[in-house]
């Protein structure tokens, strides 16, 4: 089901994923090009409120991004405007080159639908145990707030932790303590 | 050298048949995406082409994108026209075709040939534009043939569509006395974009057209100055190399005609060869001493046939040792210098071996001599020389 916006969202040992993107491998499928993918991502970028990640022949967005190492995902913030900001928010991990055709194919490992509080800033928290060992993160941005032509995003940031690969017990703690 | 997947949509409709294109508008497509292939798969050796057909009884793939230009081309053969062409779903099935492409690297790329009348409206192609601008497909479209009321007004709004940062070309072709892909050239559809592909487009321009090019080698030198010097320097090495072969080849005409023994003549080849080859070094003073040497053996007279054999050649050869000597001193600078000229001629075995008989007092099948002429260098072969050298001796 959709992500629970609990208040006792774990915050501990969450970090912002930004460090851990793999920028060469970062694409976006109907963004405009002037209104680019790092207007929402980059660090600078994504504060500046003038500068946003627009859609081009239609509303839908389809982002890909891969990380350097594996994570495990927690919550990820989604801002935008009342009006334009994206609505409906699906995620898959670990899919590569996915297009428009098959993001239907096979079922999402989260979605979520924003409400105007997330568009603010409030985190949305993830089906963690879904995001346990994620390489790649693809977010199809379905629809919008109002149905316009173009969606608008504003920031998007990622938190969650990095996987050590040694670290075999602390996996399973995390894990226990989430059932 | 973008990285790319092409598929072509070929028109093979009754349009085709007409013959305003010379010879007829079936045979300059044809053409046209023949060079297109090459022009793609030349640019980036990972690049892949794929061809279908949207006439006939229907969308068909011929290839689906692949980098064997000669799979492409072996296409193109036989292909027989008919029907109506089906713009829309050509290029649907094309997005689909590169959608299965094995390198999700590569950029896509959809190039039509429109040269029918185009039955679908204004709308419609509109959405196919706005879904492969969504799919980031690129879209270059050749509006040539059929010239009909409103089509380039539809292949223009397709273009709008599609076009993402120029991305995406149109060419209008009318008929003309030009082929279809002479005109082609000229165009972004080839250059793509004015980069890597302007190199091979100037080539081709050459060859095709036959016509002026600006450039000797059809490389701009602008755009690679190192592979237009490259190709200059290697142009007049080979120059040199055949002189030289050439007059290797004219002196061992001349020596074959006069040397008539079977065991001299296998000699006298191996001293035109040795002769040649001390002509073709640079020559400087110890070779032309050894020059000097070898023609004044002849005066005393040697009883080794096979050093006669050498020496009446060497004398024979006079005047054209003479004048090669003169052709190789020009050329000196340009050829590479032997590692060291004294010792290539003492290994010379032929001639060694030769000039040690011819001296009095000196037994060839001395031990001690033979010690020595095996320390010296180009020993193995050189054996098999001296042994040959030995045995006419040994006959006379």
């Amino acid at each position: 089901m959709s992500a629970a916006e609990s208040a006792t969202a774990i915050q501990r040992n969450q970090v912002d994923l930004l460090d851990f993107i793999d920028w060469s491998g970062v694409e976006c499928l109907n963004q405009s090009s002037s209104h680019s993918l790092s207007n929402a991502l980059k660090q600078g970028y994504r504060e500046d409120e003038g500068l946003n990640l627009e859609s081009d022949a239609d509303e839908q967005l389809l982002i890909y991004i891969p990380f350097t190492r594996v994570i495990k995902l927690h919550s990820i913030v989604v801002t935008g405007s009342e009006e334009d900001g994206p609505k409906m928010v699906k995620l898959f991990t670990n899919r590569e080159h996915m297009g428009f055709s098959n993001v239907s194919d096979f079922p999402p490992s989260d979605t979520a639908i924003l409400s105007p509080d997330n568009l603010k800033g409030k985190p949305l928290v993830l089906k963690y145990v879904k995001f346990q060992n994620v390489r790649s993160l693809t977010i199809f941005i379905e629809d919008n707030q109002s149905g316009s032509e173009i969606t608008k995003v504003q920031k998007i940031a990622l938190y969650g932790s990095t996987v050590e690969t040694t670290d075999m017990k602390g996996l399973k703690k995390i894990e226990d303590h989430n059932h | 050298m973008v990285l790319e997947a092409t598929m072509i949509c070929v028109d093979n409709s009754e349009w085709m048949r007409n013959g305003d294109y010379s010879p007829s508008r079936f045979q300059v497509q044809a053409d046209a995406v023949s060079l297109v292939c090459g022009a793609k798969t030349q640019s980036n050796p990972e690049n892949t082409v794929g061809i279908l057909t949207m006439a006939g009884k229907g969308v068909r793939v011929l290839a689906t994108p692949t980098s064997d230009l000669g799979k492409i081309l072996s296409c193109m053969h036989g292909l027989e026209m008919g029907g109506e062409m089906n713009l829309a779903a050509g290029i649907l099935i094309a997005q689909l075709a590169l959608k299965h492409r094995q390198n999700k690297n590569q950029q896509q790329r959809i190039i039509v040939f429109a040269g029918s009348p185009i039955k679908h409206e204004k709308k419609a192609l509109e959405i196919i534009g706005k879904k492969l601008k969504k799919n980031s497909v690129a879209l270059d479209i050749v509006d040539f043939g059929e010239e009909e009321d409103g089509k380039p007004e539809k292949l223009e709004a397709l273009l709008a569509s599609v076009n993402n940062n120029d991305a995406s070309h149109i060419v209008h072709v009318p008929p003309s006395q030009n082929a279809l892909s002479d005109v082609l050239i000229s165009t972004p559809v080839f250059t793509g974009d004015g980069e890597g592909g302007s190199g091979f487009a100037a080539t081709t321009a050459a060859a095709a057209a036959g016509g002026v090019s600006d450039f000797d080698f059809g490389v701009d030198p602008n755009i690679d100055p190192e592979l237009a010097l490259a190709l200059r320097v290697s142009m007049e090495e080979e120059r040199a190399r055949q002189e030289a072969a050439a007059k290797k080849a004219a002196e061992e005409a001349s020596s074959q005609e006069k040397g008539e023994d079977a065991q001299p003549q296998s000699d006298s080849q191996n001293a035109t060869s040795t002769a040649t080859e001390k002509v073709s070094d640079p020559m400087d003073e110890d070779d032309l001493l050894k020059e000097a040497l070898a023609l004044s053996m002849n005066i005393p007279g040697s009883d080794s046939s096979a050093g006669d054999a050498q020496m009446s050649e060497a004398s024979n050869d006079d005047q054209e040792l003479a004048l090669a000597l003169q052709m190789s001193m020009q050329d000196g600078s340009k050829e590479s210098s032997a590692p060291s000229d004294v010792s290539k001629v003492l290994g010379d075995q032929s001639f060694m071996s030769s000039i040690i008989s011819s001296l009095p007092g000196v037994d060839p099948n001395d031990p001690n001599v033979k010690n020595l002429l095996a320390s010296l260098p180009g020993q193995s072969e050189s054996q098999q020389k001296k042994d040959e050298d030995e045995k006419p001796k040994d006959e006379k």
